[in-house]
């Protein structure tokens, strides 16, 4: 077998490959992020807001991709794609292909001067076309990497060979008109393919899209909504730019549809974002009027019920079940006509101002054809094909997939299986973690204790950028003549190489202990400066940023002499602030290299087993006696794998593996301590012992909800899906003697007092329904819905079981079925929605789906300080990006105690809480920032107002003496956010690096 | 005579409005110079003492932005501020400063357009009350 | 509400002979007719001293600051829900305090007494519904609820929320129509006729510091007008840094100041600071439906909130 290579590739850029890649270098490996576009982010960037919580999309992203770009272990490599993947798991080699971006992108700076001299206007893919950018241009302002790029199809100097202006504006030479393709070859370990999507393209549908302005998909009608889209966020009717009135989506569109597009299966994201997209446009303008056009309403993740109930009931937002037929154009005023078949069967014809297409998701042709010429199986529809035991694992061994190339879906599952593909995907290779991996060097720190402060000023003119507006010279004069200041100049550009250079040896010559730099936004420009500082000796905190650039001279252009004073002010400012800036020290804390399982299901099982996967030691505790927690009671996945049997099984390799120590009949006592060094009291076989743990899993689990409703524990005829699972695992005789069998679903969820949908109960009763029709074609079956969340290509297993004659009879909350007891059969009554007549079914067999409740949570959530939702699900530390992890460090989150789930997705789940996990104890130590909290004791009242605000659990207040009864903060823990600063009445917290007395300095000199 | 211009000191927030105001200008949005920035890890991180600090000292106006509410970089800070900013601002007014002098926003990381537009709002609001009097630390006046 | 003292001298003793505290606070005459003082009864001899009348204007818990010893206290209403702040806020633990509740029906005003008075004022007697003053050669008996300390008239708790037992039955509570009146009017000014009405306000001020040690949320070790790192308000009388005083011990009370009155009654210069301390109060019930230390679990308002608090004056 060949030698295991260290370092993995991630295809895609968007946040799927972000995550797996930050998971993966954090861990100790390296990774290449191959991204066919010109800068990272994919789709999730052009996102306006998410559901169902409505984050803006790029606030809460745009951390992760600065986090990509500055990681010393990721290799960012745009434009490119992969040709072919040779070799095998633990040593592949990724043939990829690089086209030329023109600009070299070591001396690009990002100023943007080339984009504003292009004279070449095109169609600008972020805002989906619908406004213009230049031929040199980067996607978005966002961007990573920040480099221009010059589009090769549209530049006039590369398609005719004239214009070349751009190379005549850049500061730094940066434009390379002789720039090629290029095809290399790189050697890697793993590889986790996180190609995504492509919008479905409606053209073809009788929507009238390509006749029409007004009718828009969902991505383009996303950049509508968008401050940073094409009308800053005012929505207007394309064709005329009126304020809509009314607004339409329509559902399914390139899903749900094998006759007109050949999609099959659902998109599973399309019913949330019409929902949020109608949500926000209301909040734009109230009277607006949304309708949403829909077949079944997927509104199954968590949240999303009330995220759905809110928009119908409070929000005024109206929802139409029907596949509308066509649209076209009212003739010759503005406007939509929406022709359908309404509920109650009459043909309808309905104006709109704008309508919007809830198109689906693809897979690109040539990423298919790619995909299985490298051997990786696909399904019908050209998803990548995984199993349900090993959900982010292609057919390929060592070959991972996350987020939309696997199925259709939303983010946070997307980051789940990107945890996921990342922990499998490291583990292939784990023998050789850290060969390839760089390490930061430190570098040597000068001791400043005992100097007066001796600041450097450095005022940036970046080309025009600040120079064209601001007198920079002046700034920098003026610099000289304030307090502490040892030098001042001006740069032409601060951020290139060279001045970074002559700014190490100023340091060096002039001895200074501060540095300002006036510039851009510290946002992008300040761990750059800091690294100066660092390479001069200097602690990096001594170091403060002024934004001369994009809060000046950008702004403020037709003033220069009042941008002019702004700059001096502002530098003043800094200056006072910079005299009292201390340098401040990383602390590191050992991480206990342990690992906790709470919990002895499928989800702790199989985090159990990715952590010891990675060589860590694992001590998982279940309060049963047996492993396996749920899937003991289930029969059979939607793929037909048989679950009990595959559960035994991994419980069996479990407690062979040398690195887990099962605990069974165990319950957890105590927790104490934080990350890096828990200490748990577990009690079993009638002792106590304390555990020590660095990170904690808690996948606590779930159960049935035992329903009260339909007669269920009254009349031996009627079952729970697991109880019927049972009967089918035994092959029990009765159920050959059925001739009708009843479902009847959402037993117990989305009702008022358990407002959430359990999610997995549709695609349950579809796989028992066709096992019924398997063993015997000839009974006949009905089930009893409100809406099928048969989701992604669970899709499919609907549709088999109509074609098999299932019978699908929809009610609603307020007509719940009602059942008795006939003379032979059980009798179930529901009102045909057809008919709108009461129906009566005699049946055998009555089947409840009945609802997922997570199991009791109150303990861990004392024990570790993390929350428990209405519902008593465990509260993740964020709805999208962070959804196996808890806001307390060094705690995370798997299974059903986060939201019901299937199988594959727990699964999933668990590998992404241990992949977490492993980046944590991977780094063996955590660094704490210097920015953090602290407290003078002798100021403190112990008031505990600081432990009350801070989410992270950093404060407490000490029990020990000295300063007992005092706060004291664990710097491990904080963020540096200052909330506990500004609650304190008694002055007695301080926030390094922004400290009261800095701050009001800097109000003093404003 | 020229026209008053008033001094705004503004605190914002890092993760959000800071990055509001860095697209404002990437996006060339023009306003009023006369507002000046203390950049803030958080809203939450903004204490009355600051706000004080700022009219005593003179400044004519005082603008605080932050996260929308839920898109906080640190969960919950700007929910806290908002508390403590509302009590502050009601008291502010309460004592005779005038309504107008104190602005508090959200605004994202992507909201650009609203970041210029709130601080034309601020600046010309501010400009009409003329320069502030009141809470102002006059030093001692040497004889 | 004289009649409660035979009562609490009955608890007193029966707890500190029993062992339960080591002391009892509570109240005594004081030299002035009209003023009753704090009193810390350590025995059983001693609890004889224990009275409680209409001039305990006090706040005891102020006493139990950070004690660690085993207390008995005396608390009306108001003090009651000082109390549970500081037990919330770690000033003391439950465990250590025997509450001996008083069922108040209001204090007399020191200023109204004074005033009614046609010499030295020897004795104040309180039935609940009239107050006699007696001096030498005069007595007068004045309707209760027309000598009534201004907080008291606007009481929402004149029961305790927290006790162990009570020196009397319960009282009905108030039926307040117009609860912050005082607040509402100021807020009708204009913004210059505030500022000048505060500027009145405050003009006699002195900065003795009278109200921050009556209070008993006043317990930073330094007060932030004593701060030197940075030294941000002035030590002298200028008028702003007066200002800036009472302005942000107001804010520092907000969601904790239970109205308890002792700030102006240990005022000498009769100063109105609670109309800086009742508006944050307003606007926390208004805001936040928070009333200070009513429950054992809830923080002050500042130090929670709620999703869908206002927003309104957020652009």
């Amino acid at each position: 077998m060949s030698q295991k290579i260290g370092s993995v590739l991630v295809a895609g850029g968007g946040i799927g490959a972000i995550q797996a890649a930050l998971d993966l270098a954090d861990s100790g490996y390296y990774v290449y992020m191959v991204e066919k576009a010109a800068s990272i982010g994919g789709v999730m960037a052009q996102l306006d807001k998410t559901f169902p919580t409505n984050d803006c999309s790029m606030c809460i992203m745009s951390p992760k991709l600065v986090e990509v770009g500055r990681h010393i272990n990721i290799e960012l490599i745009t434009l490119a794609q992969i040709e072919d993947i040779k070799g095998e798991k633990g040593n592949f080699e990724v043939e990829i292909f690089q086209k030329a971006r023109y600009v070299d992108i070591d001396k690009c700076i990002g100023c943007g001067a080339c984009a504003e001299k292009c004279p070449k206007k095109v169609n600008d893919e972020y805002n989906a076309g619908l406004a213009k950018r230049k031929a040199a241009y980067v996607p978005y302002p966002q961007a990573v990497p920040l480099k221009y790029t010059l589009d090769p199809q549209n530049c006039i100097k590369l398609t005719k060979g004239k214009c070349g202006l751009c190379s005549t504006v850049c500061p730094t030479d940066a434009i390379n008109y002789e720039d090629t393709d290029k095809r290399f070859t790189l050697n890697v370990g793993s590889v986790i393919l996180s190609t995504g999507f492509e919008a479905f393209k409606p053209d073809e549908m009788p929507y009238n899209y390509k006749n029409s302005p007004d009718v828009v998909t969902s991505l383009e009608f996303e950049r509508l909504l968008s401050a940073s889209g094409p009308f800053q966020g005012h929505v207007v009717r394309l064709s005329d730019h009126a304020e809509p009135k009314k607004i339409a989506w329509l559902q399914c569109v390139g899903s749900r549809d094998i006759n007109t597009c050949g999609n099959g299966y659902c998109s599973s994201v399309c019913c949330m974002y019409a929902i949020k997209q109608s949500i926000i446009a209301k909040e734009h303008d109230p009277g607006l009027d949304c309708k949403i056009f829909y077949m079944d309403m997927r509104t199954y993740g968590k949240g999303f019920e009330e995220c759905y109930n809110q928009a119908k009931d409070e929000l005024g937002v109206k929802f139409e079940r029907c596949r509308v037929h066509s649209v076209y154009n009212t003739g010759t005023q503005p406007g939509q006509i929406i022709e359908y078949i309404s509920e109650d069967g009459v043909k309808t014809q309905e104006e709109f101002d704008i309508v919007v297409l809830s198109v689906g998701m693809e897979i690109n042709k040539d990423v298919q054809e790619k995909a299985k010429a490298m051997g990786i199986e696909l399904t019908d529809s050209g998803f990548c094909k995984t199993r349900t035991f090993a959900p982010t694992a292609t057919s390929r061994d060592g070959i991972y997939v996350c987020g939309a190339f696997q199925a259709p879906k939303d983010i946070p599952q997307t980051v789940i299986e990107a945890g996921s593909a990342a922990l499998c995907a490291g583990a292939d290779i784990s023998e050789v973690r850290g060969t390839l991996a760089r390490e930061v060097q430190e570098p040597v720190i000068k001791d400043i204790t005992g100097q007066r402060p001796k600041i450097g000023v450095f005022v940036c003119h970046c080309g025009i950028n600040i120079g064209g507006v601001v007198d920079v010279p002046a700034v920098a004069e003026y610099a000289k003549t304030l307090p502490n200041v040892e030098y001042a100049e001006d740069n032409l550009y601060s951020c290139s190489q060279d001045a970074q250079d002559a700014i190490a040896k100023v340091i060096a010559e002039k001895e200074l202990n501060r540095v300002i730099v006036a510039a851009c936004s510290p946002r992008t420009h300040e761990p750059l400066f800091q690294e100066t500082l660092l390479a001069a000796g200097l602690n990096k905190y001594l170091f403060e940023m002024v934004n001369i650039r994009n809060h000046d001279s950008w702004v403020h252009k037709d003033t220069p002499e009042k941008a002019t004073e702004k700059a001096k002010d502002q530098v003043r400012m800094a200056v006072a602030k910079a005299a009292m800036l201390e340098p401040l020290t990383e602390a590191n804390l050992s991480i206990n290299q342990h690992a906790l399982v709470i919990g002895g299901g499928i989800s702790g099982m199989a985090s159990a087993k990715a952590l010891a996967d990675h060589g860590y030691g694992v001590t998982l505790v279940e309060r049963n006696e047996k492993l396996g927690g749920q899937a003991n009671n289930l029969f059979m996945t939607a793929q037909g794998e048989n679950i009990p049997e595959v559960t035994a099984q991994m419980a069996k390799d479990l407690m062979a593996n040398e690195k887990v120590n099962v605990i069974t009949s165990c319950t957890l006592k105590d927790v104490e301590g934080f990350v890096g060094n828990f200490k748990a009291t577990l009690s079993y076989d009638g002792k106590e012992e304390v555990l020590e743990h660095g990170v904690a899993v808690v996948a606590t689990g779930g159960a049935e909800y035992q329903p009260k409703e339909y007669m269920y524990r009254e009349d031996e005829r009627v079952l729970t899906s697991q109880h019927l699972d049972k009967k089918l695992r035994e092959n029990d005789p009765s159920l050959d003697k059925v001739e009708t069998a009843v479902f009847i679903q959402c037993v117990g969820s989305r009702e008022p007092q358990r407002p959430y949908c359990s999610r997995l109960c549709c695609t349950h009763t579809m796989v028992s329904a066709l096992e019924l029709k398997k063993r015997k074609p000839e009974m006949s079956i009905f089930v009893l819905y409100r809406d099928i969340r048969t989701y992604a290509e669970k899709e499919f297993l609907y549709k088999e079981a109509r074609d098999k004659g299932v019978i699908f009879i929809r009610y609603d909350l307020l007509n719940k079925p009602k059942v008795r007891k006939g003379s032979e059969k059980l009798e179930i009554e529901v009102i045909d929605h057809v008919l709108k007549r009461p129906v009566v079914i005699e049946a055998d067999l009555l089947s409840l789906a009945s609802a997922i409740v997570p199991n009791e949570t109150d303990k861990i959530s004392q024990f570790f300080k993390v929350p428990v939702n209405d519902q008593g699900f465990f509260v993740e530390a964020h709805v999208k990006l962070a959804p196996s992890d808890f806001s307390t460090d060094g705690v995370f989150l798997a299974g059903l105690a986060h939201y019901p789930k299937p199988i594959d997705e727990a699964i999933a789940q668990a590998q992404a809480a241990a992949s977490s996990a492993v980046t944590l104890l991977a780094s063996k130590e955590i660094a704490t920032s210097g920015t953090v909290a602290w407290v003078n004791p002798a100021f403190c009242s112990g008031c505990g107002a600081c432990v009350a605000v801070c989410p992270y659990n950093a404060p407490s207040i000490r029990k020990e003496e000295p300063y007992k009864g005092r706060a004291e903060i664990n710097p491990v823990l904080c963020k540096g956010c200052g909330a506990c600063v500004a609650s304190c009445r008694s002055g007695a917290l301080h926030l390094s690096g922004f400290d009261e007395s800095q701050i009001l300095a800097m109000v003093e000199e404003a | 005579m020229s026209e008053f211009e008033p001094k705004i000191i503004t605190f914002l927030c890092n993760w959000c409005s800071y990055g509001a105001a860095d697209l404002a200008g990437v996006s060339r949005f023009q306003y009023p110079p006369s507002m000046r920035v203390i950049r803030v890890p958080c809203s939450g991180r903004v204490s009355p003492k600051m706000i004080l600090s700022a009219f005593r000292k003179g400044a004519d106006g005082v603008w605080v932005s932050g996260c929308h509410p839920g898109d906080c970089h640190y969960i919950s800070g700007n929910y806290y501020a908002r508390r403590k900013f509302d009590v502050l601002n009601e008291m502010l007014e309460y004592v005779g400063i005038e309504k107008g002098r104190l602005h508090f926003s959200w605004i994202s990381s992507a909201e650009g357009v609203k970041f210029a537009a709130v601080a034309k709002d601020v600046i010309e609001t501010v400009t009409k009350l003329g320069p502030a009097k009141k809470f102002i630390k006059k030093l001692p006046e040497v004889a | 509400m004289d009649a409660y003292t035979d009562k609490i001298k009955e608890i007193s003793k029966k707890i500190l002979s029993e062992g339960k505290v080591d002391v009892v606070i509570g109240f005594r005459k004081g030299t002035l007719g009209y003023m009753s003082e704090p009193y810390m009864a350590k025995s059983e001899k001693e609890a004889e001293n224990l009275v409680f009348d209409c001039n305990c204007r006090m706040n005891l818990v102020n006493y139990v600051t950070n004690r660690k010893d085993k207390v008995g206290i005396v608390v009306k209403g108001c003090d009651s829900r000082n109390l549970v702040t500081h037990i919330i806020e770690n000033k003391i633990k439950r465990e250590q305090l025997y509450i001996i509740g008083v069922p108040c029906t209001g204090l007399a005003d020191k200023k109204a007494l004074l005033d009614l008075a046609e010499g030295e004022i020897t004795s104040v007697e309180d039935d609940n519904e009239t107050i006699t003053i007696k001096g030498d050669g005069f007595e007068k008996k004045v309707a209760k609820s027309d000598v009534l300390q201004s907080n008291c008239k606007t009481c929402i708790k004149r029961n305790p929320v927290i006790f162990d037992e009570l020196a009397g039955p319960e009282v009905a509570e108030l039926e307040i129509s117009d609860r912050f009146a005082d607040v509402d009017e100021v807020e009708k000014m204009s913004a210059d006729e505030r500022w000048n009405f505060f500027g009145e306000l405050l003009s006699e001020c002195t900065r003795c510091y009278a109200c921050r040690n009556a209070c008993p949320l006043c317990y930073c070790p330094t007060c932030f007008v004593d701060e030197s790192r940075p030294q941000w308000v002035g030590k002298s009388d200028n008028e702003t840094d007066v200002l800036t005083y009472h302005f942000l011990r107001a804010f520092h009370d907000a969601g904790r100041c239970t109205d308890c009155g002792a700030c102006e009654a240990a005022c000498p210069m009769d100063i109105k600071m609670r109309y800086f301390t009742r508006k944050t109060i307003k606007d926390c019930v208004e805001k936040y439906g928070s009333e200070a230390g009513m429950e054992l679990d809830k923080r002050p308002a500042l130090d929670q909130y709620k999703i869908n608090d206002p927003n309104e004056f957020i652009k």
